[in-house]
């Protein structure tokens, strides 16, 4: 397994938002997260991704509430719950982050090289920006643009591409069609399929189980902190109980 | 026409000045959401610095000033870990160890150098005449390299990886850790660069002003109004702001009537008036929640 999860747990002050959670993703994936609102899909990628141990730190500091996080987490069959979100994108573990929260007043080339930041070679850099642009020539024509000006679904181009500069061993998307017009989101998928076939291995959270069921290897039902169901997307939709309390279809 | 001169030039180097202090605070409270009150005493101390080398050791003023600078960037790092990182997140405590830092300088500074008025002598004499007023060459040294230390900068944090990363950690630090960069180590070099060009400010400013513990406290109210007027976090607003303020400072003080006591009240007013009519300044960001 490329990514390890064993009973994982989370708490916000007294909310248990991840319930000794387990799960992986083999390298050449693609595995999909899903599940209703609120069911700590977010959070694990948080976790997962030392976002959540970061926050602990700050909250620590602040003297607000507080956070605990337990349970193991390994990539690349290295331990990485305890060490800081930094370094865990130098070992090939990025995170592209719900919102899609690009540098907003930075241009779009910026941005991109901003996601090259781990990298020091030029060419390498220079490599990835022409693969990038290649999967999203939208980027290429707004390179000098600010990014707080795009579009919404550009905005979601930006922030794929500007996770993929570093050429990631697996990337993890959170929830990149909120807020999109059906085409737009159409399109992100198939992008995301490009990103795939591209050989990177990618772990989706996403509400629109329509299409991420036809695109992931396998999936993961999660409720209330703790997963439900797993398994193909055609498995899962057979199950009556599972497809109209979860999945709401 | 000569008091057009004269305002033109008091304006071009205060506002330099002013540019260059509300820069650095500009960017430390962009990357790390600290307003430091003690900035402006960096700035004092590191005018101290250039009077005892110079003065008392009798070193040439152009190693003087290279020392301060350096001196006073290390003591700036070192404050920030030992009385700031610690307390980074708690706003309101920052802002208090920051003013108990900047008093703790002026003390320290009064016991060490007493409270006289004392000056360093220029690094080059004589002046040029320009339509009959004089200019003289250390003003124009001052304005020059202000602006050129405004370039370097700009230069560094537009064209360089570490300036990528400092503007990408002042956009948004969560997403920066995200792309593999170490927000706190970048907000320990910000810190540094920011109390850089306090100390960098203060050894331009010496020549051409007297020095008393007390010289950090009009320069702080102006910094302020001028972050205020180009709104917090924003460096080209800072920049702006600056000179609009020295100009606004030089035409009070040789226009109105009795200005040179009206001088104090120009940056206050401005503030006030901003604040009523346009809170979020001229480049005003409205900060995105931060969770």
């Amino acid at each position: 397994m490329l990514l390890e999860v064993e009973n994982l747990s989370v708490w916000y002050d007294k909310a248990m938002l991840i319930n000794h959670l387990s799960m992986g993703v083999d390298t050449g994936e693609l595995v999909s997260l899903v599940g209703p609102n609120g069911a700590g899909k977010s959070t694990l990628l948080r976790a997962i991704t030392g976002l959540v141990s970061w926050e602990r730190e700050i909250t620590r500091r602040s003297a607000h509430g507080d956070i605990i996080l337990e349970g193991k987490v390994t990539f690349d069959r290295e331990r990485i719950d305890q060490i800081p979100a930094h370094e865990i994108a130098k070992r090939g573990l990025i995170h592209c982050p719900e919102r899609r929260r690009p540098f907003r007043e930075m241009t779009v080339l910026d941005n991109l090289m901003a996601g090259a930041y781990l990298l020091k070679d030029r060419n390498e850099i220079r490599n990835n920006l022409s693969k990038v642009y290649q999967l999203f020539p939208i980027l290429k024509d707004r390179s000098n643009q600010i990014s707080g000006t795009l579009s919404g679904g550009e905005q979601q181009m930006l922030a794929i591409g500007r996770a993929l500069m570093s050429k990631p061993k697996l990337l993890c998307i959170d929830e990149p069609s909120t807020g999109l017009a059906p085409l737009l989101r159409a399109e992100v998928f198939q992008k995301i399929r490009g990103v795939h076939q591209l050989g990177i291995t990618v772990l989706l959270v996403e509400q629109e189980v329509g299409i991420v069921f036809q695109m992931a290897t396998r999936n993961y039902v999660l409720s209330s902190g703790r997963i439900i169901a797993q398994g193909p997307g055609d498995q899962l939709l057979q199950d009556e109980v599972l497809r109209k309390t979860y999945l709401g279809l | 026409m000569s008091l057009l001169i004269d305002i033109l030039i008091s304006g071009l180097i205060s506002g330099s000045m002013l540019a260059l202090l509300a820069i650095g605070f500009s960017l430390i409270f962009g990357v790390a959401r600290i307003v430091n009150i003690a900035h402006t005493a960096f700035y004092m101390v590191a005018a101290y610095c250039i009077y005892f080398v110079t003065a008392r050791l009798t070193i040439h003023p152009l190693w003087a000033m290279g020392i301060a600078v350096i001196l006073v960037t290390g003591l700036g790092m070192i404050s920030y870990q030992i009385f700031i990182n610690p307390i980074r997140e708690h706003h309101g405590a920052v802002l208090i160890a920051t003013i108990a830092l900047a008093m703790a300088f002026q003390e320290v500074m009064s016991l060490m150098f007493t409270g006289t008025f004392l000056s360093v002598p220029s690094l080059v004499k004589g002046y040029l005449i320009v339509l009959g007023v004089k200019v003289f060459y250390q003003q124009l040294i001052t304005f020059c390299v202000a602006l050129f230390a405004i370039g370097a900068l700009w230069f560094f944090l537009m064209r360089t990886k570490l300036g990528l990363a400092i503007r990408s950690t002042s956009q948004d630090r969560e997403v920066a850790n995200l792309m593999g960069i170490n927000e706190s180590r970048v907000a320990l070099i910000t810190m540094g660069v920011s109390v850089g060009l306090a100390a960098f400010t203060g050894a331009m400013v010496v020549p051409l002003t007297v020095l008393e513990p007390h010289m950090w406290t009009h320069p702080l109210i102006m910094m302020m109004a001028v972050v205020v007027l180009g709104g917090l976090g924003s460096l080209k607003g800072s920049f702006l702001g600056a000179y609009i303020l020295g100009f606004a400072e030089a035409l009070v003080v040789f226009l109105a009537p009795m200005g040179a006591f009206l001088k104090g009240s120009v940056a206050l007013s401005i503030m006030i008036l901003v604040l009523l009519i346009r809170p979020e300044g001229l480049f005003g960001i409205a900060f995105e929640e931060e969770r």
